[in-house]
């Protein structure tokens, strides 16, 4: 089974549900988002219109930031997700070069989102699981999947424009949405092969 | 502006800068690879020209080099997990190497300093040999770990790994200058032209990487060419590489009729933070690949 998810452009709102559910999931620290929406604006009066992309880690089959760890902290969990080992990463950030969807963070030191107040009770909690001096980055919610659930950028997608699936498996409807809407991977040349599919706007 | 500012800054960003590896602490990792990288030419001219000096000098810088690069890790106290995957991660290849270094190069010098200079013995070779490994090893791996940058256009070049080369040949050269300066002994016209030929290779090596990056499609690549020559970077490039890594020794070079061991320390001393600069400034050069919005309907 090699797990995927497929993202509609043409369903996406740009809510940011995803990024603000993957916060509240993880509770990431100030500026760190596993999950985000990228926006821009194209065209010109009368007929501009905004582009939104949606990014988190693409979970490649040859993932480069795989290839260049040293310490084999960046590895293939089960069904192909890409995860990091906390307790084996050294902080090198070798990862955060290698990767070209720029969806890798480095935890250099502890921040709040309200400065001097301190944490709050929900941040002392999260923040036990983001140790510093290592890099963090998405997981697809392996601890949501372990319990049948989909990861919280899907799950709390109000669109509906994410949908994730075993690519393996041609009858699944990650596999059919690819083939019938022309699925597209971000950054082909570089080789990765993600497994993030995007459905065109 | 603070951290936290910096990040969401860079998040909003078309072209995204990198900042891990060459600012804040990220400095000390440059600092790692120029030590690194001067101690494995200074070994390998050192050997070439039998200069005892000069193999503890190396020793001595690849040490430091070392510590540098422990000092920039998040989690250093786990640094020995790092030579586990040699297969694939040239880090990790250059962990190993530099450890082999070490162990090789410091038996084999303290043979040779007990030993007055002579070092034959059996234990004495093999020191040698695997601080030659080791040598290698540290003056070719930096270049593929840049090369080995996918999120960076810039660096995913296959001439870097020869211009890091290139830098640790001139800054192996660069030392034996000082070293020679630092025992009063006049420099021989055939280590200042080495230098002279080196150093034009190396700029040979780095007008063509700029060229590459400029004429290439990628546009975060030439994105990195403009900070480094016209943007944020021109300062640090024109005035610590070509400066005073280039036109001062050049300079001192043209003026000096006689090379004194004055003038060949100043030439060794530029030339090598003309060298950290270049480093400094390609590292920080580096820009992430951007994320392109998909603006019309696209089949796979």
């Amino acid at each position: 089974m090699r797990l995927g998810m497929v993202i509609d452009l043409k369903r996406c709102m740009a809510c940011y549900g995803c990024q603000m559910s993957c916060k509240a999931e993880h509770g990431t620290p100030p500026g760190v988002f596993f999950a985000r929406v990228l926006k821009r604006e194209e065209g010109h009066y009368p007929t501009p219109r905004m582009l939104f992309l949606p990014v988190l880690c693409n979970h490649c089959s040859d993932a480069p930031c795989v290839s260049a760890c040293p310490t084999g902290a960046s590895h293939y969990a089960e069904h192909g997700i890409v995860d990091i080992d906390k307790d084996k990463c050294v902080g090198c950030r070798a990862c955060m070069m290698a990767c070209p969807y720029n969806n890798r963070y480095f935890h250099d030191e502890r921040r709040y989102y309200f400065g001097e107040a301190g944490p709050t009770p929900y941040e002392e909690i999260c923040s036990d699981r983001h140790p510093e001096g290592v890099v963090m980055k998405c997981n697809f919610c392996r601890h949501r999947l372990a319990e049948g659930k989909d990861p919280a950028c899907v799950a709390n997608c109000a669109a509906k424009a994410r949908t994730i699936g075993d690519l393996d498996d041609p009858n699944s409807t990650v596999s059919r949405l690819i083939k019938e809407r022309g699925g597209f991977t971000l950054h082909p040349e570089a080789g990765t092969g993600p497994n993030v599919y995007y459905l065109a706007p | 502006m603070n951290r936290y500012d910096q990040l969401i800054a860079d998040l909003r960003s078309d072209y995204r800068p990198q900042r891990e590896w060459g600012e804040g602490r990220g400095v000390l990792m440059v600092v790692g690879h120029f030590l690194v990288g001067i101690a494995g030419g200074t070994w390998l001219m050192a050997s070439i020209y039998g200069v005892t000096a000069g193999l503890a000098v190396a020793y001595v810088l690849a040490a430091l080099g070392a510590l540098a690069h422990l000092a920039f890790l998040g989690r250093p106290e786990r640094a020995l997990g790092m030579m586990r995957h040699f297969r694939t991660s040239w880090i990790s290849r250059g962990f190993v190497g530099l450890a082999l270094f070490l162990v090789g190069g410091g038996i084999y010098l303290a043979i040779l300093l007990v030993a007055s200079g002579s070092a034959t013995g059996l234990v004495a070779r093999t020191a040698q040999a695997v601080a030659a490994v080791g040598t290698v090893v540290i003056i070719g791996y930096m270049g593929f770990c840049y090369t080995a940058s996918k999120a960076i256009p810039f660096w995913h070049s296959p001439l870097h790994p020869a211009l890091y080369i290139a830098y640790a040949l001139r800054g192996g050269i660069a030392a034996l200058l000082v070293i020679g300066a630092a025992a009063g002994a006049a420099a021989s016209d055939g280590l200042l032209q080495l230098w002279i030929g080196v150093t034009v290779v190396v700029a040979l090596f780095f007008a063509l990487e700029i060229q590459g990056a400029w004429s290439g499609g990628n546009v975060a690549a030439r994105w990195s060419v403009r900070d480094l020559l016209a943007g944020r970077l021109a300062l640090l490039f024109y005035g610590g590489t070509l400066a005073l890594g280039l036109i001062v020794p050049l300079a001192l070079l043209a003026a000096s009729t006689a090379a004194s061991p004055a003038v060949m320390a100043l030439i060794g001393l530029a030339s090598a933070a003309g060298d950290f600069f270049m480093k400094l400034a390609t590292v920080r050069a580096g820009v992430y690949r951007p994320l392109v919005i998909p603006a019309r309907r696209q089949r796979a």
